[in-house]
């Protein structure tokens, strides 16, 4: 197969671990750590492609580094000097790792469980082969164009080669039904890199139903998907974007549990808890599902009686914690047909809301589709008849490693049953220490980027199954837009760059300098203001708290 | 054969490169040091000190000294070249020695005896570095640090080569070069880091002070002493 002028360096012998070999290049064949490599072997007869993986490199020959010892005298003078040739004269050892050849019956690698032969030859492995065997897309050869298949996302390229050279397409299905983890630290491009495949999964091709739960309003420039040739189908077909701020989004009362209410209310006692669920529980069973605060009053009042004093407080504090809450409502609700539908991306906009209120939304809506979903795979009458994908940003606030969040219990539920269901998740986090472990370890998939923190690479370690050794080894060296993507949707790990979005992105830092020296002139401009002289008595305290 | 063709190239270069002096050395008036006498091995030959008696000016001290370039005039398919070298060791010679009895002749008389007026000589090891033509205004030109092919002879005369014409034939294509160290370093044994600084020494005594080289030629003195110390023990 390798026509010796591919050929970049010879196998030298076999390396220290069971599938490990050492081989050796000139230096004027530059292979680069993380390089995948080919080399032929015969399989039951059948030549064929085993993939490696190029894990280190070493000089085994070059100048000494005596001839280093002047700053300004560069080493090829000195060598020129006393004659010793510097043409090609370095030698690299390096070592790699095998992948296995593709076997096309179980789409997936084979490992040959046979180092090559010393003197084999190694030549870098072609893109078009690298593109078919590297995501999960179960082709049937090991070289196919994969740009010509359907529901695949292109994520990016391989780092080590060229800007779009070998790029990356994976499958959508995978990690839509086995749910996804984007990690990295702030600032390395996770909501870049969410966008992008939010892109890809609103293509023709694939129209998914995607919902972004989104606290910072950081998605708002996706809209500039619409009216882009790009992701018009030629039946007509248009992404739509719809943007849900915090006045759209409401709670009935109803939906809530008596978890959620308890987690709402300040420190109730234990009568009052024994009183509200006994009434909640009530009001559940009741036909209607429109009621509010005054109606559960009044049934707490039937059963307590009114004069009852863990009823007068739980009362107080139902009306301030929900009633006076624009988000809980007794009759509206986010209906769920206008929220989710395929070839819609609705984006949840939360960042007016505050922590406690963005955990109960999203802990309703949760609940809701997933009993929709439930419905629809049990044959039951269901809002929801397609499978659906929601996308998590700051993913630690909605399955906390500490627990304290009411939507935790749900994102457990679906996580480990939403597959069966066709209800995936996609968790965004800057902290994967402070994601839930049993969240975390049940999204199939992992894009990951830079991590520096230990005890965040720590997370990654023991709660995601395909970061390897290797994987994780890159994670500190990343720069801003390059990742590992791992897990179910590829076969084997790979580090990508990021390909570049189609849309604005929306969510950079704010130029700082420039809002402040703005902000000063404008301080300038306004005309100066004498005080009025503050006649108050003593330092205001603001509003008094009531409690 | 890379190699050599390189050096073809840098050669014709350094022709038009070396700087030409104005009192050009004449090859032919260098001092005489001595005459080939035997030899250890292609590249090592032993070359007896002219004395008194057997030239017009013997050399003096200072012109044999350790380290001294020398060059032996060798006509080659009608070519003149000079094939360089180098003294690496030196070594005295005296049949008297150990003769501790009485003698015929007075203190201030020569000795004689059958074949041979006064025996004490100076015997001066010669280490071949390379070849160079002779050019004609008495120069050289393409100097080469590969090994020389051809055998000089008994009795070829060894001269001290003129600083002028030791650097030429260290510089190619305007570059600092010892690309004989190796083959040097090799035949001087023990001393072969000495000869070597010594070397060093005088072409950097030859160079302007602010010339380029000066740097190169600390870097190659500094590996060549620590490697030779490295060797020795002492560190």
């Amino acid at each position: 197969m390798a026509d010796r002028s591919d050929v970049v360096g010879t196998v030298a012998g076999p390396g220290d671990d069971p599938n490990e070999f050492v081989f050796v290049t000139p230096s004027d064949k530059s292979i680069k750590t993380g390089e995948f490599i080919t080399y032929t072997v015969p399989v039951e007869d059948e030549p064929r492609s085993v993939f490696a993986r190029v894990t280190n490199r070493e000089l085994i020959r070059g100048l000494p580094e005596g001839f280093l010892a002047d700053p300004e005298v560069g080493p090829e003078t000195v060598a020129a000097t006393l004659g010793v040739p510097t043409d090609d004269t370095e030698l690299y050892r390096l070592t790699a790792t095998v992948i296995g050849y593709y076997d096309t019956n179980m789409t997936t690698f084979a490992n040959p469980r046979q180092l090559p032969d010393p003197g084999t030859p190694l030549s870098i492995a072609p893109h078009q082969q690298l593109e078919t065997v590297l995501p999960n897309l179960g082709c049937e050869t090991d070289s196919t164009d994969v740009t010509t298949l359907d529901g695949v996302a292109h994520i990016g390229w391989l780092l080590n080669r060229p800007a779009e050279a070998t790029n990356l397409h994976i499958p959508i299905e995978e990690f839509a039904s086995t749910h996804l983890a984007i990690l990295a630290s702030t600032g390395s491009g996770k909501s870049y890199t969410a966008s992008v495949l939010i892109e890809e999964m609103m293509r023709p091709t694939s129209r998914a139903s995607l919902l972004v739960f989104d606290p910072h309003g950081e998605y708002d420039t996706l809209a500039e998907m619409q009216g882009e040739e790009a992701f018009q189908g030629e039946d007509g077909y248009e992404p739509s974007i719809e943007y849900y701020d915090p006045e759209r989004l409401r709670v009935r009362i109803s939906e809530l549990e008596i978890g959620d209410v308890m987690a709402i209310l300040d420190n109730p006692s234990n009568r009052m808890q024994e009183r509200l669920s006994t009434a909640w529980r009530a009001m559940q069973r009741q036909e209607s599902r429109t009621w509010g605060i005054d109606e559960l009053i009044a049934e707490m009042e039937r059963i307590y009686g009114d004069d009852d004093a863990s009823v007068g407080a739980l009362e107080w504090r139902l009306r301030r914690s929900i009633e006076r809450n624009d988000l809980f409502h007794p009759e509206e609700n986010v209906p769920l047909d206008e929220i989710v539908d395929p070839g819609q991306c609705t984006v949840l906009q939360m960042d007016t809301l505050d922590r406690r209120d963005q955990q109960l939304i999203t802990t309703v809506l949760l609940r809701r589709m997933y009993r929709e979903r439930l419905g629809d795979v049990r044959d039951r009458d269901s809002d929801i008849e397609h499978p659906i994908f929601a996308l998590f940003e700051e993913g630690h606030r909605f399955a906390p490693a500490s627990g304290e969040a009411p939507s935790l219990g749900i994102m457990r539920t679906i996580t480990s049953e939403g597959r069966k269901f066709g209800f995936g998740l996609g968790i965004i986090s800057q902290r994967p220490s402070k994601i839930d472990q049993d969240v975390l370890s049940q999204c199939g998939t992992q894009i990951s980027m830079q991590i520096k923190n230990p005890s965040d690479q720590d997370a990654i370690k023991n709660s995601v199954e395909a970061a390897g050794e290797d994987v994780l080894r890159e994670l500190p060296g990343l720069t801003p837009g390059q990742a590992v993507v791992s897990g179910d949707a590829m076969n084997t790990p790979a580090l990508i760059q990021v390909r570049q979005r189609r849309t604005s992105h929306g969510a950079g830092s704010r130029p700082v300098i420039e809002e402040w020296r703005e902000a000063y002139d404008e301080r300038q401009r306004e005309p100066t203001q004498s005080e009025s002289a503050d006649f108050g008595e003593g330092d205001s305290t603001g509003v008094q708290s009531l409690d | 054969m890379h190699r050599s063709t390189t050096r073809q190239q840098y050669g014709d270069e350094a022709m038009t490169d070396t700087p030409t002096n104005v009192d050009s050395p004449d090859l032919d008036s260098c001092v005489r040091i001595g005459s080939i006498v035997s030899s250890n091995s292609h590249l090592d030959y032993v070359a007896e000190v002219y004395k008194e008696r057997d030239c017009d000016r013997p050399p003096e001290l200072h012109e044999r000294e350790f380290g001294q370039p020398v060059f032996i005039k060798k006509t080659v398919d009608g070519t003149e070249h000079a094939v360089m070298g180098v003294i690496y060791d030196t070594q005295l010679v005296d049949p008297d020695q150990g003769r501790t009895g009485p003698r015929l002749a007075q203190d201030d008389q020569a000795q004689f005896t059958p074949g041979y007026i006064e025996e004490r000589t100076t015997l001066a090891g010669v280490a071949l570095l390379g070849t160079a033509e002779i050019a004609e205004d008495g120069g050289i030109q393409e100097p080469t640090h590969q090994m020389p092919r051809w055998t000089l002879e008994v009795e070829d005369t060894v001269f001290q080569c003129p600083d002028q014409v030791t650097v030429s034939f260290h510089t190619v294509d305007d570059q600092i070069q010892l690309a004989y160290m190796d083959r040097l370093l090799d035949i001087a044994g023990d001393l072969g880091s000495e000869v070597i600084v010594a070397l060093i020494g005088r072409l950097r005594g030859m160079l302007p002070d602010n010339d380029p080289n000066q740097r190169v030629l600390d870097v190659v003195e500094q590996n060549v002493q620590w490697q030779a110390r490295e060797q020795r023990g002492m560190v």
